[in-house]
């Protein structure tokens, strides 16, 4: 599946790109009550290992988003897994409640990791009681599985996790991006206009793997991989440290059919092992 | 993806005119591919508009101010190509008397326009004489070239009374200044507009504009707009 925020499947059927034929899942961008903008330009940059964004959440907002995104996005017929971000308890508790029941809808993705925005996401996931009340609230909320998405940008990962896991999380998505800065050679000013952004690509695989190690210790959680998988060695790699699946984000932007690529390779990876499918690694499987 | 190798790099000022064969489709004036020089493997690829395109190549504009760009700028350079992508420049608006209104490496992206409005002027600003041999590739017969201390935008307000229609690239004040002349004297006009790019298909909402209040993805919504939307 997609990383929440690095496929827009209509768009990319516009450019010729039928990118979500080659997914299970299709993950939206995240979703919060309100629409918003986003971060002022730029919102991209290379750096060292991969790149920063400072994208801030531009979404049409809940309502606008069920009415008009959802029916489109749903009519390409793979299973969707919704990312709702917020503010405060209430915001995801109400995107559950609008989206609970919503046909198509396989899963909600609760982005509490987001660094690009002023104030939520990351704040809340980087509290383990506060992950804790904001999942118990969303798991009142709605009959859809909760994936949590959370952040290495945190000291006690093990201890979100587990707070996730009390709170009544079906899943976690490691990780979201690392908090980054990169300064303009010409300018000697930030490259982003949100000055810091979130580092994706190979520099935070060893972090996102080490994540994955972490919290298949830490918790019975099945766990989606995710940061810097660019090859089916990479996706092995999650799969090794504990992922039951995995997501693939900024390394698609050069590669579009870069999910086709990563299937092909990790059959012939486990097949050279001698295993019939990933399940012959795992044993905890996303339902 | 499409496979492709730099066949040809000849300079042009501080630019670097790149052919890259086998051909593809080299899309619509203001349309772009992204490109990336395998032997340097940038993460992301770079947003380039096409010059000219045949049977048997595409030719690019490009500075090399870094090393994935330098990269781009070699002979027997494997690249990969994707796209074309985005809104091009219409010239079924153009009109009997069009002007196309250019800012130094901007200007690239008017020379395949000229060629389908060979009846076009072509108004240009460079900051030197150096930068202003791009100029050479726009194939329009009558040029004014503007170097400082003059002003294009002078050039265009002459020539706005008469003009049936405005295309222009360029740095972003003059492609949004050359908008709002358009729109003052009630003269359509088309501009593309630059943002830096990570994917190209509107895939990481990183190539955000504003234009008319909203922030857009240009990759989406360009990089040619109205200008009214620049203007507003």
């Amino acid at each position: 599946m997609n990383a929440s925020g690095t496929l827009d499947p209509l768009a990319a059927r516009d450019a010729g790109l039928a990118i979500d034929r080659e997914l299970a899942l299709l993950v939206t961008k995240t979703v919060t009550p309100l629409a918003r903008e986003g971060n002022e330009a730029p919102r991209v940059c290379e750096v060292e290992g991969g790149m920063l964004n400072s994208i801030g959440l531009p979404n049409p907002g809940l309502d606008d988003f069920a009415r008009t995104v959802l029916p489109a996005v749903r009519a390409l017929g793979r299973p969707l897994v919704v990312s709702i971000g917020g503010f405060e308890h209430a915001d995801y508790e109400l995107a559950c409640r609008r989206l609970d029941g919503e046909a198509g809808v396989a899963a909600l993705e609760l982005n509490v990791s987001c660094p690009n925005v002023k104030s939520g996401c990351i704040s809340i996931g980087s509290d383990a009681g506060e992950t804790e009340a904001v999942v118990r609230a969303c798991r009142a909320a709605t009959r859809l599985p909760l994936w949590v998405k959370l952040s290495p940008n945190v000291a006690d990962l093990a201890a979100i996790a587990r707070a996730a896991e009390r709170g009544g999380a079906h899943a976690l998505v490691l990780t979201n991006t690392l908090r980054g800065l990169a300064i303009d050679h010409w300018t000697l000013e930030p490259l982003l206009g949100g000055v810091t952004g979130g580092l994706s690509g190979p520099a935070l695989k060893p972090v996102a793997l080490a994540a994955v190690h972490i919290c298949r210790e830490a918790c019975d959680l099945p766990l989606v991989g995710v940061g810097g998988i660019a090859s089916g060695w990479d996706a092995l790699e999650f799969l090794v440290a504990g992922a039951s699946a995995v997501q693939v984000g900024s390394a698609a932007f050069k590669e579009p059919l870069l999910a086709r690529r990563i299937r092909e390779e990790l059959v012939t990876l486990l097949a050279q092992r001698g295993l019939a499918g990933v399940g012959a690694l795992k044993t905890t499987t996303l339902d | 993806m499409t496979p492709s190798r730099v066949a040809a790099c000849e300079p042009l000022g501080p630019y670097v005119q790149v052919r890259l064969e086998p051909t593809f489709p080299g899309g619509e004036p203001g349309q772009f591919h992204m490109l990336r020089a395998l032997s340097h493997d940038s993460f992301l690829a770079r947003p380039l508009s096409a010059v000219a395109s045949d049977a048997s190549g595409v030719t690019f504009l490009c500075q090399p101010r870094g090393p994935a760009l330098a990269a781009l700028a070699q002979v027997g350079e494997d690249v990969e190509v994707l796209g074309p992508f985005g809104h091009g420049l219409d010239a079924r608006a153009a009109g009997t008397a069009p002007l196309l209104v250019g800012g130094g490496f901007g200007v690239a992206l008017l020379a395949p326009l000229a060629r389908l409005l060979p009846q076009a002027e072509l108004l240009a600003a460079f900051r030197d004489a150096d930068a202003a041999c791009a100029a050479e590739l726009v194939p329009s017969a009558e040029r004014e070239i503007a170097l400082p201390p003059a002003n294009v935008l002078d050039l265009l307000a002459a020539r706005l009374p008469s003009a049936s229609g405005v295309f222009a690239a360029g740095p972003d004040g003059l492609v949004r200044a050359v908008a709002m002349a358009c729109a003052g004297a009630g003269v359509a006009c088309q501009v593309a507009l630059e943002a830096p790019m990570a994917c190209g298909y509107g895939a990481c909402y990183g190539c955000a504009v504003r234009l008319g209040g909203q922030i857009v993805r240009l990759c989406v919504e360009g990089p040619v707009v109205a200008g009214e939307r620049v203007a507003a």
